[in-house]
């Protein structure tokens, strides 16, 4: 029979057998090797680590346990409800007996209770094992998108996908132009991952390939000489577990492991009862990497998000660590306590202290409203961040419609204003204090109570026109973020890149910068201090006269067309600059590539030099300056940098000395977007319109009679009516009298 | 609710010579795009008041009824309309140059017929029997809270009119005119009541034609004056198909009518009389069926032609054997 059959068959059809076959198992080996062999061949090549990833707060309960758990739980959360129903202008007893007795009412236990509770025991859950246990009941979930459509989708690979999880994006959408004028990743360009992954910055002064979860041994004065292992590393805040940053997310092939995967935190999102006092670095056989809250009681205690569950990681860049108000920073480790950074980025934060729309109980995602995990930011971005949903509006105009004044007397000329300055540069008055403005990473001081080096702050303000100042602002922003957009009238007097951004003018600034410089002096005999104050407050002094010109020319041809698109309005901007360690092989008229420094290098040792070598060592450091990439990246980011000629692969580590490499301020300080700490009183008229107002109208490219103009509210005030003197004067008959005969 | 309703107040009369002028250009209501024909700087002495006024989004809330009080006057837009040379006080109190502006000035109302006068010469602007038309129109007489403070101004903005625009597509016309009524209508389109459920092809209509077409009374009494400002109250409105769909369409008399001359003088006799887009029952108003109509005819009467062509050579032949 199989003899017959085989006779049947041509021998074309064999050979067609033959090659199916042969394709079968070619597909199978390539599947197998991009399943089994890619991954440890990636991970080798960029130097990361992957493993399986344990937590010590993620441990069974016993049956008791879990009710006793379950107990507090569920009266903590009915207690909060009782006493905010229950009036305090009573007898104290009284009050205890009521409460009590509406804690333990069916609908106020239905209502208060935490859901979880029931589920996890009816489930029979005893031991809550981060992404694994979550996706038991939720493998996908429902997204509701903003016209209206319900899609359903894998939870875990909904989440792998977000800005939250991979830090970069390699989609269009980025309101970024580089200086070469392009869009970044804009349709048709090469796309490349951009966003936190692999902005070095002079803000933490690493990023998070290099300093992703340290631990640094510290020598606080308290401590008596003893050492104190402190955290420290952008993984505080970051959803992933692992050993470093998802670096896999970068290619174009490839997912992160499944070990990744299982190291995600779920709950530091989604969880009312998360103990920060988890987030501190551990260290285990393959590495180091933060710890996070699994226990059950953070997994039962899962509810709605709420603001105080986003800013456990966002007050860090909102309000600061130093921040009166910022829960996270109560809550530093039950051991290798993190270390906190008391200069603030923006220091605007989101408090119902500080921000009106906090004390208003709005909650984060009602702006921000999230589809699935993916979270808009909105469509105007001046720095270079990922966003997830960049066509997505998050405005105020979105609740606050465009006439938002209803209670001035000038409320329409106040809402006249709305076209052309953006509702928080009158209602953000001013930022916390210790808003840094300039940061010396190159002369680090020495903080006794910490115990270790830090980089010295020779500037910090929040006030208007020193810690933040006014820019013509259309969403667009530069590869460096600086705020892009142009004065209506469309002409070039508005020249932010050569003005605004690249001097610092105010006296007291620079008497401050001068007083700082002194101060380092006594630490670093070597600088000069007027050269420093220069350098410091113009930047654009670096630049030689050759690439002074090139920046003037780059400005003009590749700058002018996206800062004058689209409608502009004025818009504060928090300042900062910061003087780090440059590859000048890598550099442009807009700045040359930053390196990043090792923070135990750097806070144990106060050698900036040694971080930065130690840094550079990381193997991704090196692949980064090895052709592969370069082709890969590094040639596209260096054209939005600015940099033609493509990226120089010239390692900047020979024999264990830096090469070509040079301390510098960046050639412009950075503008960053300040949204929150809201203010409900706004700006009064003066406060811009006066002859010494806060507002430099020539700057912002006015013609000198506008600027005259705009200066002057006399014209106004002589137009007061006389009615003011008087209301009974004869004014309502004016029919008769204007009607000519 | 108790405060009297102000007296709307006359702004200056207009000399005749003005007048004519103005009655002589044809105006047309509320939006029309502002890109139009190039800007003329207004007048010096309006600087003070546009130094505000020019502001896009100067407007307030009314503290009474919520709604958006717009007090923007586009100045590239004023500039360019019939209004555009005169000075703001011309027409306004002169107790709006204090500011705040005094309640004096602030409740004054204007109308269009305390500038304009009838122009006998003008047959075509009848501002009195405008008015008189308007005192009838629903929008006058009833008694609703919001149709309170109703007046010209609330569907034609002075600050805007223009001469209008020859062989603006009629969809274009339709739509802006549309606007202005939905501008307050917004439960026209309101899904959850449907006012205008029994019309057939309602989006249809509502694309090509006026709400005044059928809102107004059929005769306007004057031939010249296309369309009456007596706005009928819903239940007096016009629900008769045949009044447009019918040889003798009301359509025809007023807005394609306008429409009407221009194809006249564009395209010639031949070519209105044969795509005349006027809806009639009957005609198709798709351009691909009346010219796959037209070639039709055209092959039949060829094939008539043909036909009575070779019976008559068929007859000759038999007559020569």
């Amino acid at each position: 029979m199989k003899a017959s059959l085989h006779q049947f068959l041509t021998p074309e059809t064999r050979r067609v057998r033959r090659l199916a076959a042969i394709t079968v198992i070619a597909l199978t080996v390539v599947t197998l090797a991009y399943k089994f062999i890619y991954p440890p061949v990636f991970d080798a090549y960029v130097g990361k680590t992957n493993a399986l990833l344990t937590y010590a707060s993620s441990q069974t309960l016993t049956e008791p346990q879990f009710e006793a758990l379950a107990q507090d739980l569920s009266e903590r959360a009915r207690y909060a409800k009782a006493a905010a129903i229950v009036g305090a202008d009573q007898a104290p007893l009284a009050r205890q007996v009521k409460m009590e007795m509406l804690m333990n009412t069916a609908s106020l236990i239905r209502e208060t209770e935490p859901t979880h509770i029931g589920y996890f025991r009816d489930a029979g859950i005893r031991r809550y094992e981060g992404p694994h246990t979550c996706l038991g009941c939720h493998p996908s979930m429902k997204v509701r998108h903003p016209d209206g459509r319900v899609t359903t989708v894998d939870t875990l690979d909904n989440l792998v996908n977000t800005v939250h999880f991979k830090f970069q994006s390699d989609a269009a959408g980025f309101s970024t132009y580089g200086y070469d004028g392009r869009q970044v990743n804009a349709s048709g360009s090469r796309k490349i991952p951009v966003g936190k992954i692999d902005r070095a910055c002079g803000i933490p002064g690493s990023f998070t390939w290099t300093g992703w979860a340290a631990l640094v041994a510290s020598r606080p004065a308290a401590a008596q000489g003893a050492v104190e292992l402190r955290s420290e590393g952008c993984g505080q805040c970051h959803i992933g577990g692992n050993y470093q940053p998802a670096t896999e997310k970068m290619m174009p092939v490839g997912d992160v492991p499944d070990d990744a995967k299982d190291g995600i935190d779920c709950l530091i999102c989604h969880s009312t009862e998360y103990d920060m006092n988890q987030r501190h670095v551990i260290r285990d056989a393959h590495g180091q990497r933060w710890n996070q809250d699994r226990s059950m009681r953070a997994a039962l205690a899962v509810g709605p998000i709420r603001n105080d569950h986003c800013l456990r990681c966002h007050q860090h860049n909102m309000g600061g660590d130093a921040y009166l108000h910022n829960q996270a920073v109560q809550a530093l480790g039950t051991e290798n306590k993190r270390i906190t950074h008391r200069g603030a980025k923006r220091g605007n934060p989101f408090s119902p202290q500080d921000d009106v729309h906090a004390a208003a109980g709005i909650q984060c995602t009602d702006c921000h409203v999230p589809e699935g995990h993916r979270i808009p930011r909105g469509r105007l971005g001046v720095d270079l961040v990922a966003n997830d949903l960049p066509g997505q509006e998050v405005s105020c105009q979105t609740c606050h419609t465009r006439a938002p004044h209803n209670n001035s007397q000038y409320k329409a000329l106040l809402n006249g204003h709305v076209a052309r300055l953006a509702c928080e540069t009158c209602h953000i008055k001013s930022l916390q204090e210790n808003s840094v403005v300039l940061r010396d990473w190159v002369h680090p001081t020495w903080n006794v109570e910490e115990g270790i080096y830090e980089p010295t702050d020779i500037y910090r303000s929040g006030a208007v026109g020193k810690g933040f100042t006014f820019l013509w602002f259309n969403g667009n922003g530069t590869f460096l973020a600086n705020a892009l957009g142009n004065n209506p009238s469309g002409t070039t007097d508005y020249d932010p890149l050569m003005q605004q951004m690249v001097r610092i003018t105010d006296s007291e600034v620079i008497a401050a910068v001068r007083a700082a410089a002194l101060k380092l002096k006594a630490t670093y005999p070597d600088i000069e201090v007027e050269s420093y104050v220069k350098a410091a407050t113009d930047p654009l002094s670096q630049l030689s006269p050759a690439m002074l010109e090139r920046r003037r020319q780059m400005i003009d041809t590749n700058l002018r067309a996206p800062m004058t698109v689209g409608s502009s309005r004025i818009y504060p901007f928090k300042l900062f600059n910061a003087m780090m360690y440059e590859d000048m092989g890598n550099q442009g008229p807009f700045g040359a590539m930053i390196l990043p420094f090792d923070y135990p290098t750097y806070y144990e040792t106060g050698d900036p030099k040694a971080a930065v070598v130690q840094a550079v060592r990381d193997p991704i450091i090196q692949r980064m300056y090895q052709t592969p990439f370069k082709l890969y990246m590094m040639d596209e980011f260096m054209s939005y940098f600015g940099v033609s000629g493509g990226w120089q692969t010239k390692y900047p580590l020979v024999g264990g000395k830096l090469v070509n490499v040079e301390p510098h301020w960046m050639r412009q300080m950075g503008t960053l977007m300040i949204n929150h700490g809201i203010q409900g009183k706004g700006r009064e008229c003066r406060d811009c319109h006066a002859r010494d107002g806060i507002m430099d109208f020539k700057g912002l490219g006015y013609t000198p009679e506008r600027v005259a103009e705009l200066m002057d509210l006399e014209q106004l005030e002589a137009a007061q009516p006389p009615s003011a003197l008087g209301e009974s004067r004869p004014a309502a008959a004016p029919s008769v009298s204007r009607a000519e005969p | 609710m108790n405060e009297k309703p102000p007296t709307p107040r006359r702004g200056r009369r207009l000399t005749t010579a003005q007048s004519s002028v103005l009655a002589a250009l044809l105006v047309t209501v509320g939006a029309i795009d502002a890109s139009q024909p190039p800007g003329v700087d207004p007048p010096a002495d309006n600087r003070a008041c546009l130094r505000c006024h020019a502001m896009a989004t100067l407007a307030y809330r009314d503290g009474t009824t919520g709604g958006l009080v717009e007090l923007f006057i586009d100045p590239g837009r004023w500039a360019g309309s019939v209004h555009g040379e005169l000075a703001c006080i011309k027409c306004h109190a002169p107790d709006f140059r204090y500011y705040p502006h005094p309640q004096s000035a602030t409740s004054e109302q204007l109308d269009c017929v305390g500038c304009h006068r009838q122009d006998q010469e003008r047959t075509d602007y009848p501002f009195q029997t405008i008015a008189e038309q308007y005192a009838e129109s629903i929008h006058a007489t009833s008694e609703k809270p919001r149709a309170r403070g109703f007046g010209c101004h609330s569907c034609h903005d002075p600050h805007g009119f223009r001469v209008s625009k020859v062989g603006r597509p009629l969809a274009e016309i339709v739509r802006d005119d549309n606007r202005v009524c939905l501008s307050c209508h917004a439960e026209v389109r309101d899904p959850l009541r449907d006012l205008h459920q029994w019309l057939p092809n309602r989006d249809a209509h509502w694309a090509a034609v006026r709400c005044i077409e059928c809102h107004t009374p059929i005769a306007g009494g004057d031939e010249a004056q296309r369309v009456s400002h007596r706005i009928l109250p819903a239940k007096e409105s016009n629900l008769t198909c045949v009044n447009c769909h019918s040889g003798n369409q009301r359509l025809l008399s007023r807005l394609y009518a306008y429409r009407s001359k221009e194809d006249l003088a564009r395209d010639g006799l031949l070519a209105k009389a044969v795509f005349n887009e006027a809806y009639v029952v009957g005609m198709s108003r798709s351009v691909l069926i009346d010219r796959l109509s037209l070639i039709l005819i055209g092959l039949t009467a060829l094939g008539l032609i043909a036909h009575g062509f070779g019976r008559y050579r068929a007859y000759q032949r038999s007559r020569g054997n």
